[in-house]
């Protein structure tokens, strides 16, 4: 009875510790990267756009033999699409060690919310968001996927004012920190070019009517509408509103503009639009290739939701593989380090800030189908 | 005169939503003394009811939206069972966590069960909208006013005119004195609840085509039609009616004429104040008798 009851206590215990240490050889067999997206909340839909295209990048990594000889785990936490979301989500995969580096959010404004945890954490931070201040603020861990404003803004301003040729501007953007920045650079922009700004309107996130902001700029005489749109549901309301109201100006708009979310809600209210788009289907053969993969996983078109996630881990297993550590600080070097690595979005070369694209492409939404015009990249 | 009148257009449309959802806020708040803070996921569910019945399963819009209202029916009832009853002896503040509790499960559900992806509910007309001298009139919003207006009336008919409106309105009165009289209180506030899912569902319905669908458009709304509630004087029908109107009106003219970021601050703004000089709201006398 002892002899049993002995072998049925081993028995138990090793069926209760069995998972536990599968799970520890899985994690040693594993390299893990921490991902904040939404899951919830207004940009939720984005979210899942992202981690298609970090599976996509994952799943390419693993089968081309992983990273040192592992393979590539990612762990996701959801940041609710908010500010406290974000840090609550951050925090909980900076309490995980054996996380080697994160994918942030792509939104500024929650960027800038975990800054000073992503400080502490002391390990590479690949992100999204565009606020130029991102990269300026002396945060070494912080790496960009994605041009920053500073660069949309001198596209849109230059496509409308010497391509389109028109003079008078109307500018919408959003208060927060990506759509109030993209909408001050933009100004700036149209300055330096020798245009004006006729009416500059921003919104509160989330708005139910864009009624105000359409009649204003219809009256303002603006030829030309300029604009950083947040949430692509705001930009579906505004430009069906602007459609019914009889604003029929050409419109240059920041990449929501096409983004999957907005060409499915505003239809044809978004057709005959230009856009600076960081990714283009037709852009590049490394952006079409992209596309192929994203069209087996998704019913969705690929956007830079999905491009800038997959390039970020196509960066950094080769700079994983090139320092042959998991050394935070060698990682990041080796990052910075990389010149001309051709992904989805463009061709990666970081600059001593952590910013690796410099250049937009500017699409136009020809009848709902997206089309690639030309590419704008700047040297200084 | 131009702006004006399409401005007034637009905040009337926009507050006629805001006043259904605050007309649920309001006759829940009678009935159980308890703010509902799930009022504006009903309005959401109802939305999303809509995107499976008439787009993904192409039923006619009016069998859709029939069926869409009499599942609102059964969510109320639910609710009610679920979330109010259990908890209808305690004090006011663990119902108010439950219907808090309450709105985070609908919202999640409906998330889990369909997916973060907004979605596009078609209009209820063909034309998008008439051009009436200078200004454009919106057939969504048309309709959203014609039926908040409709709604108005059957309200005033149901609670002035018939049997069941007195028992109803007695048991917001006065419950101990209602039970005494042989009211079937229980009965009445699941009746209630049924009633207040069906309003904010109608109104979800109604401004879909216009917000879109998303799991963030009950919350949306919710807020100003709180708001709107506080103005009209918490408790009082009337008053949730023109405190809906007043909000999306003051909304739509402050952003026109003062500016646009400060758009929802006006609303809230006109809240503070009400708060600080009249914080029975504009009824409030109605609601002093009451006590």
């Amino acid at each position: 009875m002892r002899f049993n009851r002995r072998i049925l206590n081993a028995g138990l215990a090793a069926s209760l510790a069995a998972p536990m240490i599968s799970r520890v050889a899985r994690a040693a067999d594993t390299l893990k990267i921490g991902m904040v997206l939404p899951v919830t909340g207004p940009a939720a839909a984005v979210g899942g756009y992202a981690l298609a295209g970090a599976k996509i990048a994952l799943d390419r990594v693993n089968k081309s033999g992983g990273v040192l000889g592992k393979q590539l785990e990612l762990v996701t936490e959801d940041d609710q699409t908010t500010n406290p979301g974000a840090v609550l989500a951050f925090s909980k995969l900076a309490a995980q060690p054996d996380i080697i580096a994160f994918l942030g959010p792509v939104r500024s404004t929650q960027n800038h919310a975990i800054a000073n945890d992503v400080l502490k954490t002391a390990k590479p931070f690949c992100f999204g968001g565009t606020d130029p201040a991102l990269t300026k603020m002396g945060n070494p861990w912080f790496i960009r996927f994605r041009p920053n404003d500073t660069y949309s803004a001198r596209v849109i301003a230059s496509y409308g004012v010497e391509t389109l040729g028109k003079k008078n501007w109307g500018l919408v953007h959003s208060t927060d920190a990506f759509g109030a920045s993209g909408g001050k650079l933009l100004a700036a922009a149209i300055d330096k070019l020798g245009a004006k700004v006729a009416i500059d309107q921003g919104y509160p996130n989330q708005s139910p009517d864009f009624t105000p902001v359409v009649l204003a700029i219809k009256s303002s005489g603006a030829d030309v509408i300029g604009s950083y749109f947040t949430y692509e549901n705001d930009q579906a309301i505004f430009a069906r509103q602007a459609k019914q109201l009889g604003l029929t100006i050409p419109w240059v708009g920041s990449p929501t503009t096409v983004a999957a979310a907005t060409l499915k809600l505003a239809g044809p209210a978004v057709w005959g639009t230009y856009a600076i788009a960081d990714y283009a289907t037709d852009s590049s053969p490394e952006a079409k290739e992209f596309a192929k993969l994203y069209s087996a996983v998704s019913s969705a078109p690929p956007d830079l939701q999905s491009a800038w996630p997959y390039d970020a881990i196509g960066v950094l297993s080769i700079a994983i593989n090139k320092v042959g550590s998991t050394d935070p600080g060698k990682i990041r070097d080796a990052m910075l380090s990389i010149k001309g690595y051709k992904g989805a979005e463009g061709e990666y070369t970081f600059d001593q800030f952590g910013d690796g694209l410099h250049g937009y492409n500017i699409v136009r939404n020809e009848n709902g189908t997206i089309v690639f015009d030309k590419h704008i990249e700047f040297t200084d | 005169m131009d702006l004006f009148l399409q401005l007034l257009f637009t905040g009337v449309g926009i507050g006629a939503v805001y006043a259904l959802v605050a007309l649920g806020f309001v006759l829940i708040f009678r009935a159980t003394s308890v703010v509902n803070f799930a009022q504006g996921d009903f309005s959401m569910v109802a939305a999303y009811l809509m995107v499976v019945f008439a787009v993904d399963l192409g039923w006619p819009y009016w069998v859709a939206f029939l069926i869409s209202i009499a599942g609102m029916a059964v969510l109320g009832a639910v609710f009610n069972l679920t979330v109010y009853y259990p908890l209808r002896h305690r004090t006011f503040l663990p119902v108010l966590i439950s219907t808090i509790g309450a709105s985070i499960f609908l919202a999640n559900s409906v998330l889990a069960l369909y997916g973060p992806q907004p979605q596009v509910l078609p209009g209820w007309l063909d034309t998008p909208g008439f051009q009436v001298g200078p200004v454009y009139l919106d057939s969504q919003y048309l309709i959203i006013i014609c039926v908040t207006l409709a709604l108005v009336a059957f309200q005033y008919w149901l609670f002035e005119r018939t049997l069941i409106g007195k028992k109803l309105q007695a048991t917001s009165q006065d419950k101990e004195m209602a039970t005494l009289l042989g009211i079937p209180v229980a009965g009445m506030i699941m009746l209630t609840f049924v009633y207040s899912a069906v309003l904010g569902g109608i109104a979800g319905i109604l401004v879909a085509p216009i917000l879109f669908v998303s799991i963030q458009m009950g919350s949306t709304i919710a807020l100003k039609a709180f708001a709107a509630t506080i103005i009209g004087g918490f408790g009082d029908v009337a008053g949730a009616i023109l405190g809906g109107f007043a909000i999306g009106i003051i909304e739509t003219f402050g952003a026109a004429y003062i500016s646009v970021p400060f758009k929802d601050a006006f609303a809230f703004l006109v809240v503070i104040l009400f708060l600080i000089v009249r914080p029975q709201g504009i009824f409030g006398e109605r609601v002093a008798e009451k006590a």
